[in-house]
């Protein structure tokens, strides 16, 4: 299965989203200030990710939202399978740690 | 302080987020919605002022996401739900191609079969006239014009022959014929009985019970009378009706198209000889049909034969018996010449070259090579078959029998049919990437056509496999007079992702 997932050829968006869910960013707003990709872009690349079992989705739980006075939100994070795939992509675009890098998301 | 213009334009953007919704699946519809409102929310959150206000640019920015849930809901609309395998993307793929023609086929074939004209193509075809049947005319007339009288046909009877095994003879009258309820006016064959015989047609729905009427005259109907004036009953056979004075009985139906003498009548009523030249009718001429005996084949020489014979006072006239020409082609005679037609023309309107050039030194495998001649003859085959369904449904849409001018329709439609569908053929195999059979896509122009002899211009397509590059020249020159496909390698891989996926 992730031997199988790993041959997946993703588009670079699909991949640079993958990064950056495994960055840190794991709401689809951050994602988008982050890659500088559109709203329509992010959200069905998220969608397709996620009925192939690359990410998986988990909502924040409402008292933590409470707590904060707003709305829960749909948190994203990479499966077993999609950090296999993000592997392959690093590979393939040597580009995409520079440009979503571990640290950048750490000092955000 | 929310000001007027900030809460017009939320709800604005609350609506668009609801009308995009609408295309969202029901049973993701809730969730989806509670995602995009608590994202806005946040998105309003970063967008605001210290005020709590919006600057335009910000209200365009909040719009401008919100019109993103568009594709969003689009996508979940399209997507299969996970699962479930995702449709394979088979556009312009060569097995697509097949199944749209074998269904075109399958529909041909399937009216072809519904159509009586074509049944009655088929069954004149099926019953021609076999060598050795003479129809003896006086020389000096046209075959098309009754010359011989029933005396004369009596007398030959009468005596032995030489060259002729058996005789037959007809001849037309218009009789008003009376069924009960209809009257009718038709052509009538008064025939020797043994004239189907010779002829070699079979009688189709024939009754073969001896009733109280089986001592009567039997007649014939021919199919178009059957069908128009007896509704195409097939317990016909046995009815009785009035020709003339005569009370006949109906022995069958002769087969559609079958007749192909001349004459077109509308019924035959089978007399004995005796009544064949009774009255007055023996001095009215009709046709004469002789079988050749062995003798008479041996002696006969090119399509005819030269008969000397003495008329009932004694004088000698010269007849003409002339063998029967097979006026029917049938739709596969028809078929074979118009695909002749159609394969000779073909040069004439494209050229049969498939543009098979390469530019680089990878070349298919054997394997992929024979699929592609593979898939181009599958659609010769199938293109062949539909011309020869389709202009058979054509010509015959509005003919229920056997015509000459249908014939001629069918033929041309069938050339027609064959040459466009092979032109189609040819032009679709030249589009098809040699690797994958799927058609390449996504034309773009390349160079100008005013720098043709410094570098070549042309449209450059591509296989959405990632397999090859095809280049058409715009204006072929000596160096480069057709197309080329250019295989593309590995460091091509990254611009196509899997099957549609991302």
């Amino acid at each position: 299965m992730l031997r199988m997932a790993a041959e997946i050829k993703l588009s670079h968006t699909a991949a640079m989203i993958l990064q950056a869910i495994s960055t840190g960013y794991v709401y689809g707003f951050s994602i988008m200030e982050m890659t500088g990709l559109p709203s329509g872009t992010v959200y069905p690349a998220m969608r397709r990710l996620e009925r192939d079992d690359l990410i998986r989705s988990q909502w924040e739980r409402q008292s933590i939202a409470d707590a904060e006075q707003r709305p829960p939100r749909k948190y994203y994070k990479l499966t077993a399978a999609g950090r296999a795939t993000l592997e392959t992509s690093r590979k393939r675009y040597p580009l995409l740690e520079r440009l979503i890098s571990t640290e950048e998301a750490k000092t955000t | 302080m929310k000001q007027p213009s900030d809460l017009v334009i939320s709800l604005f953007d609350a609506a668009l987020l609801r009308t995009a919704s609408v295309l969202v699946p029901s049973l993701q519809r809730e969730e989806w919605r509670r995602e995009w409102s608590a994202e806005l929310w946040h998105v309003r959150r970063s967008y605001a002022g210290i005020d709590n206000t919006f600057s335009l640019e910000s209200q365009r920015e909040i719009t401008a996401f919100c019109l993103g849930a568009f594709p969003d809901a689009l996508c979940l609309r399209t997507q299969p739900a996970k699962g479930i395998a995702a449709p394979v993307h088979v556009h312009g793929s060569a097995l697509q191609t097949l199944l749209w023609l074998s269904a075109a086929l399958a529909l041909c074939f399937v009216i072809s079969r519904l159509l009586p004209g074509v049944q009655a193509e088929n069954d004149a075809a099926q019953y021609q006239i076999k060598p050795g049947v003479l129809l003896v005319s006086e020389a000096v007339a046209s075959g098309a014009a009754p010359s011989i009288s029933a005396t004369l046909y009596q007398n030959w009877k009468a005596t032995r022959q030489r060259f002729f095994r058996e005789l037959a003879f007809y001849r037309i009258a218009r009789e008003t014929a009376d069924a009960g309820t209809i009257s009718l006016s038709l052509n009538v064959a008064h025939s020797t009985a043994n004239l189907f015989r010779l002829l070699d047609l079979p009688i189709k729905y024939a009754d073969g019970s001896d009733d109280a009427e089986g001592n009567l005259p039997a007649v014939i109907l021919s199919h178009d009378t059957w069908m128009r004036s007896f509704a195409g009953n097939p317990h016909v056979a046995g009815h009785v009706l009035r020709i003339g004075h005569t009370r006949v009985r109906i022995a069958g139906v002769a087969p559609a198209g079958g007749w192909q003498l001349p004459g077109r009548p509308d019924a035959w009523l089978l007399e004995s000889n005796a009544q064949i030249a009774a009255g007055s009718a023996s001095r009215t001429n009709g046709y004469l049909f002789a079988r050749l005996s062995p003798r008479g084949l041996a002696s006969m020489s090119g399509s005819g034969i030269s008969i000397s014979a003495r008329n009932q006072d004694g004088t000698e006239i010269d007849l003409y018996g002339a063998s029967i020409p097979a006026p029917v082609e049938g739709p596969w005679g028809i078929y074979e010449f118009a695909i002749f037609l159609a394969l000779v023309a073909l040069p004439a309107v494209i050229s049969v070259s498939l543009g098979e050039t390469h530019v680089s030194s990878h070349r298919p495998s054997t394997k992929q090579r024979l699929s592609r001649i593979l898939f181009f003859t599958a659609k010769f085959l199938l293109i062949a078959a539909i011309g020869f369904s389709a202009s058979l449904d054509l010509a015959y849409s509005n003919t229920i029998g056997y015509s000459p001018f249908a014939e001629c329709l069918q033929l041309l439609w069938c050339f027609t049919i064959c040459l466009f569908g092979f032109r189609w053929a040819v032009a679709d195999q030249r589009k098809r990437c040699p690797v994958c059979l799927r058609r390449v896509s996504h034309p773009a122009t390349v160079g100008l056509a005013s720098r043709t002899f410094l570098g070549w211009n042309g449209t450059e397509m591509i296989c959405m496999g990632g397999h090859a590059l095809l280049h058409v020249p715009s204006l072929p020159t000596s160096w480069f007079g057709g197309q080329r496909w250019l295989y593309l390698d590995s460091s091509w891989d990254f611009l196509f992702a899997d099957n549609g996926v991302y």
